[in-house]
């Protein structure tokens, strides 16, 4: 028998009771170590690229929102950017801020999701229960600004639909809605942090270490739990008037990717209230622009998952070459590199501290084979 | 009400399954069963991943081409009688999914739930919200329990 092959091959999926969402995973083990894992997406592939193509930009940027029922908000306003960047819109100031305002509890909601599935997960269903109740308090505020719970379509290019324009009464709801999320979320991490059999369960499980991080491009916050110090909103222009940390934890184990993203809900609560304090007055929405034919333009902003990418070109107001690349693709790699020379009753654990996005990742994918 | 379904109303599990949706809808309808804000549980009404467990299946997404044979295979898995739920625009006409431009079809797409398996209840929505979703299970179970 060939020394190299490795006999037992657990499978699980495309539809398993483990996995929430679809998607197959191949772990070979060997006295129950885990030597090798393979995760196979492509069951969700739905083809939005082939559906935007030669649709007007502003119908195909509405179907961008579609991608992911979870970063739906940044999903569009990448796409908004695109098309921005291409025309050279310049937009009010305000809008821009309010855009923020919205793509912060975004983050915060999609980070408290994490929260309670990676609880879930560890088997502590208290704490997940409390933080799907104070993420309800996010779904309220998203629901007051633009109207609907999960998709709220609020960047319009040259601004912001006006449907999202902030009066007093909202910002007053926002203010008391992020103060009690900031209340809340502290409690939960003090009591997380001081809870042994949580930390002892946590600390130390599917580490992954910079160098590996780095050569497999994983991004977002779980690079930052390896501790390179790298976020998309420091290069962000419209994040130049706010002042926030960019998060690093050093050991890229469990520990560190939940407390990554505990401190990015802090950072966003201060995002939102340094914008709440100095919203600038004026219009929301600047419809001056005129259409013209781009080159293929390319933009990145920072989803709530890591580094999001948006291109597409435009001829006679319509969208050609779309290219849509979603963050969880390179946490792929982290994911199953993580696993390996774990016990495997820690997989499930090593593949949710990724913050796995399964639906929004399924892209057209090329298949280059070199020799 | 017989004594099987009185005890059948005590107990009913309903499996979601994703069949490539956005997760917008999926999140939504666990947010309804499980958060302490909607609370389905309350009402008996469990979440499940085992579809041998199962009473009532809930569909969300347009039913990719992949997912047509694991979907046909989970409905018959349910034992007898079960009900299927189809939640949220794509699940019920294909949503943004179904047709490019105008009326051709897509290629990835294997059409909506109902043409796939019977769907006994519909919840409306992109995302369907949660409190539809609660609705949507109240109306729908009369049939269940009503079954000999």
């Amino acid at each position: 028998m060939d020394k190299n092959v490795i006999e037992t091959e657990i499978t699980m999926g495309t539809v398993h009771s483990a996995a929430i969402e679809p998607y197959r995973v191949r772990l070979f083990v060997e006295d129950e170590i885990v030597k090798d894992a393979e995760i196979t997406v492509g069951v969700n592939h739905r083809g939005v690229e082939r559906i935007m193509e030669g649709l007007p930009v502003e119908k195909a940027n509405s179907l961008t929102e579609k991608i992911c029922g979870i970063c739906s908000g940044v999903h569009l306003w990448n796409s908004v950017l695109v098309a921005e960047k291409g025309l050279e819109v310049e937009i009010p100031e305000r809008a821009s801020y309010i855009r923020i305002i919205v793509a912060e509890l975004e983050r915060i909601h999609s980070h408290l999701l994490y929260l309670a599935h990676g609880n879930e997960v560890l088997g502590h269903e208290t704490f997940s229960m409390r933080l799907f109740y104070i993420r309800e308090t996010v779904m309220e505020l998203l629901r007051i600004i633009g109207g609907n719970r999960v998709q709220y379509g609020v960047p319009i290019i040259g601004g912001i639909r006006p449907r999202a324009e902030l009066d007093e009464m909202k910002v007053q709801k926002i203010r008391e809605g992020i103060d009690y999320i900031r209340g809340k979320v502290k409690e939960f991490a003090d009591r997380f942090t001081s809870d042994p059999m949580i930390m002892s369960r946590i600390t130390g499980v599917c580490p992954l270490n910079r160098k590996d991080a780095l050569r497999l491009a994983v991004t977002g916050p779980t690079l930052r739990a390896t501790g390179v110090e790298f976020d998309t909103r420091k290069e962000m222009e419209c994040y130049d008037p706010f002042e926030f940390d960019v998060i690093t934890q050093d050991d890229g184990d469990v520990k560190s990717n939940l407390l990554v993203r505990v401190f990015e809900i802090f950072e966003s609560v201060k995002i939102i209230k340094q914008a709440l304090k100095n919203l600038p007055e004026g219009a929301v929405v600047d419809r001056s622009w005129e259409m013209q034919d781009t080159d293929i333009t390319k933009s990145y902003v920072e989803a709530p998952r890591g580094t999001l990418y948006h291109s597409y070109a435009l001829e006679d107001g319509r969208v050609r070459n779309v290219v849509i690349r979603t963050p969880s693709i390179a946490n792929i790699g982290a994911m199953q590199y993580a696993l390996i020379g774990h016990h495997i009753t820690d997989a499930q654990l090593g593949i949710v501290q990724c913050d796995p996005c399964f639906t929004c990742t399924d892209r057209a994918i090329e298949i280059i084979k070199r020799r | 009400m017989g004594i099987k379904s009185y005890a059948r109303a005590r107990a009913i599990h309903a499996m979601l399954v994703y069949t490539g949706g956005c997760n917008g809808c999926d999140i939504e309808i666990v947010n309804a069963v499980f958060s302490p804000k909607y609370d389905a549980e309350q009402y008996k009404i469990f979440l499940t991943w085992n579809p041998r467990e199962a009473d009532v299946l809930i569909v969300t997404g347009p039913v990719t081409k992949q997912n047509k044979k694991p979907l046909k295979e989970i409905y018959k898995a349910i034992p007898e009688p079960k009900l299927v739920i189809a939640a949220g625009a794509c699940a019920l006409m294909g949503g943004v999914y179904k047709n490019i431009h105008g009326d051709i079809p897509s290629e990835e797409i294997a059409g909506p739930v109902e043409e796939i398996i019977p769907v006994d209840a519909k919840i409306p929505g992109c995302a369907v919200r949660p409190e539809d979703v609660l609705a949507g299970a109240v109306s729908a179970l009369p049939k269940l329990l009503e079954a000999k």
